[in-house]
């Protein structure tokens, strides 16, 4: 009996031992590897790369190029992550606060913050010295600070666009080979095109959410107004005149009569609304056109593209910011050299790399090398797409830079924006609430000290 | 054990001794991986999160001391009071209408058959084993504006499209029902299971006197699962002011921040900002206030234990 007891004692604790120390050592395996930065084997660097999802032909480059590269030596090898848009920032944040941030990776928007934080390894000892000079006056901005460069563009982007069905206008009597180029005559289109249509079909799809105003539309707030959100020296916001007024009540009139969807039949920068024609218009980026041309065929030949429509005040103004693509090398890289080579062969070497990348996407981006930009040119397919022509002549050169100040800033003039057009609330008391609240983002984040100094 | 004590004192009590000794130790050994992972899980990232809600720190440069100025930032943003507030009302629109459909539902549950108690049960619970990532998902294809269920069935009626999801006025209410229809096969089970647990002598008695069912419910159901609903009650409450995935899912937290709930907001903060201060010292807050009205639920209701 005295035995058995014992015995079984034994047993449990042996059991209650084995349970603990099988947690233990879980939890040391658990321990990610140190294989993202380091992974060295036979004196071969491996560097981690992380780029976003895009469309189809997008990821293709993507992939080829990291192959292409791989086989061309045999020092560095990169490991490509294709990570989607949506998950891409808590990845991130997660991945830097681990310090296991990618080697090199895409960067969207300004780069002030990023740099501000030290995120970002310089590239000036890195990349060779032409291939950096070669950066367009246009891309510098979001390249360069204090002479000092942080990142290598891959691409320029206009963010407002817009888009026609050409056949949809035909039917409703309105000129489809030019569209239209104010907002006066985009609402009298919409009024002509609204009763030819069918359920379920709209005249246009904007930005129609507050995030969305926040990037989308800092172009259309300077074809407005004449400048952004901020005063020059950043201590107030600049939101509280005519023009902020004139382009909520546009939108507002787009919202009361039924022009736009009430809820989003797609993403701004998505196709599919337009691709299946439920809409006549579509204000997105120009990368929508690739995506047309991927998975609507068809609709490619019946879309028209011109600049986003101008206030009545634009005086010749841009109604659009030029979006980019950029990669960068991450500050904490062990690799940097060896990221820096990565980078300086796949988009600041030989443009014959990058001209697959501008023909698949339908020659909807501007290439931000000269070099580039003449082999792109070149290419047999350009002459089948016309509005290459538009995008990079037309749209692309007056086109602003993306804003350098805080998201939340942008964030706010979006929620006005969503406000006054849902009718939640007036211009006035939404242009307040918007005040009180970029404020708030100037004060917490001392603004005043880090306004732009031109 | 006791009489054991009484007979031979000292013998007893050392070999008594022994048992607890050697009984504590086995109890320690057993309590040590649920206590090494709360370590390392939760107690130290407690810490170090308090820690950093009074740095500035992105990651890449040294934490820089701010003192309380995250604290004050978050106590200061309306934004932040906003959500805390709608967090309140989502709980007012799930957890009332939960507990009272589960109710009802269980009460169905005991009054019918065996078998068929079984099919409902089944069905009931189905909704809890899918992934509210799927749910969301699924419903955001019912709320479709141009092609959606909802809008198609109303449309048959001739009413024009509604919004769910693309309109302030309704969002809220539509990530509402989907938490509902998740939450529901839990809450049903458990009051069943609580229902179950009366003793029925107490119906038997109550019929005798010629009680109808609306007063067996007043005097010996609701009564007799008090501590059943009060545990309902906190974890329906915290569950769903932490909700997340429905909005992250479903609107992003828009329009409007009309559906930006507390850990939303807070998880927009992380992802947003190049500082992690801010998010750290606004989920702490958040921790507080929710501690105090759970604090505060217990000290209304309290429970009890039952008289048999």
């Amino acid at each position: 009996m005295r035995i058995t007891t014992r015995t079984r004692r034994a047993a449990v604790a042996a059991v209650g031992a084995l349970t603990v120390g099988a947690m233990l050592a879980a939890c040391g395996s658990g321990t990610p590897g140190e294989a993202a930065g380091g992974g060295d084997e036979e004196g071969v660097t491996t560097i981690q790369f992380w780029h976003r999802n895009f469309t189809p032909v997008e990821n293709e480059w993507y992939e080829g190029i990291i192959k292409k590269f791989n086989e061309s030596q045999d020092e560095i090898k990169v490991v490509g992550t294709q990570v989607p848009g949506d998950a891409w920032d808590q990845k991130m944040k997660a991945a830097q606060a681990a310090g296991k941030a990618p080697d090199i990776y895409t960067h969207p928007g300004s780069i002030q913050d990023a740099v501000n934080a030290g995120q970002l390894h310089e590239l000036d000892s890195i990349v060779p010295a032409d291939a950096l000079a070669e950066i367009s006056d246009a891309a510098k901005p979001v390249s360069e600070i204090d002479g000092t460069y942080y990142a290598y563009p891959l691409l320029l982007e206009p963010q407002a666009v817009l888009f026609w069905n050409t056949d949809m206008l035909d039917k409703a009597g309105v000129d489809s080979t030019a569209g239209p180029t104010t907002w006066e005559e985009l609402l009298d289109a919409c009024a002509k095109i609204q009763p030819t249509l069918a359920d379920g079909q709209y005249c246009i799809s904007p930005a129609q959410d507050a995030a969305t105003f926040a990037w989308s539309t800092v172009g259309q707030q300077y074809n407005f107004a004449g400048h952004t959100a901020l005063t020059d020296d950043w201590t107030k916001a600049d939101i509280d005149d005519a023009g902020y007024r004139d382009m909520m009540e546009q939108y507002k009139t787009l919202w009361d009569k039924g022009y736009m969807p009430k809820q989003p039949l797609a993403d701004y920068g998505g196709g599919k609304d337009f691709g299946e024609q439920k809409v006549a218009f579509k204000v997105s980026g120009s990368w929508m056109l690739s995506e047309i041309g991927s998975d609507y065929p068809d609709v490619l030949g019946l879309t028209g593209i011109g600049p986003m429509v101008n206030s009545a005040d634009a005086d010749g103004r841009t109604a659009t910011t030029l979006g980019n693509f950029k990669w960068v090398i991450d500050a904490k890289t062990k690799n940097a050299e060896a990221a820096g080579e990565f980078l300086s062969w796949a988009i600041a070497g030989d443009p014959e790399n990058l001209v697959p990348f501008f023909v698949d996407t339908q020659f909807t981006k501007a290439p931000v090398r000269q070099s580039v930009q003449d082999a792109v040119a070149a290419d047999p397919a350009a002459a089948d797409a016309p509005w290459s022509t538009v995008i990079v002549d037309d749209i692309a050169p007056n086109a602003i830079p993306e804003p350098t100040y805080p998201w939340d800033v942008s964030l706010a003039v979006g929620t006005a924006f969503e406000s006054v057009m849902k009718g939640s609330a007036s211009p006035d008391a939404a242009i307040e609430t918007a005040n009180n609240a970029i404020q708030t983002v100037i004060d917490r984040e001392g603004l005043a000290d880090k306004a732009p100094s031109e | 054990m006791v009489s054991a004590v009484t007979e031979r004192p000292a013998a007893a009590r050392a070999r008594t001794n022994t048992r607890r000794y050697r009984d504590t130790k086995v109890a320690y050994l057993f309590l040590l991986p649920l206590v090494a992972l709360l370590a390392i899980f939760v107690i130290w990232p407690a810490i170090y999160a308090g820690f950093l809600s009074f740095q500035n720190w992105s990651f890449y440069k040294e934490p820089e001391f701010v003192g309380f100025r995250n604290f004050i930032a978050v106590l200061n943003d309306p934004l932040f009071w906003a959500s805390v507030g709608r967090g309140f009302m989502f709980v007012l629109m799930t957890v009332p209408p939960m507990l009272v459909l589960a109710f009802l539902f269980a009460s169905l549950v005991v009054s019918v058959s065996r078998r068929f108690a079984g099919i409902l049960k089944v069905s009931i619970y189905i909704p809890t084993i899918i992934s509210s990532v799927i749910t969301s998902i699924i419903f955001v294809l019912m709320y479709d504006y141009s092609g959606g269920l909802l809008n198609w069935v109303l449309g048959s009626f001739g009413i024009d499209p509604v919004a769910w999801i693309g309109d302030p006025k309704w969002a809220l209410l539509a990530i509402a029902i989907p938490a509902i229809w998740l939450g529901m096969g839990l809450t049903s089970l458990i009051m069943v299971a609580a229902m179950v647990d009366i003793p029925t002598e107490f119906y038997e008695a109550a019929a005798m006197e010629g009680a109808d069912w609306w007063q067996k419910t007043a005097y010996i159901t609701l009564p007799q699962m008090k501590n059943i609903l009060l545990y309902l009650l906190i974890t329906g409450f915290v569950a769903a002011i932490q909700q997340f995935e429905l909005p992250l899912v479903m609107t992003g937290g828009g329009p409007l921040d009309s559906t930006t709930l507390p850990n939303l907001f807070i998880f927009n903060h992380f992802r947003n900002d190049i500082n992690v201060g801010y998010s750290i010292a606004a989920a702490l807050v958040m921790f507080v206030v929710l501690g105090s009205v759970s604090a505060i639920v217990f000290k209304f209701v309290n429970s009890e234990r039952l008289v048999d």
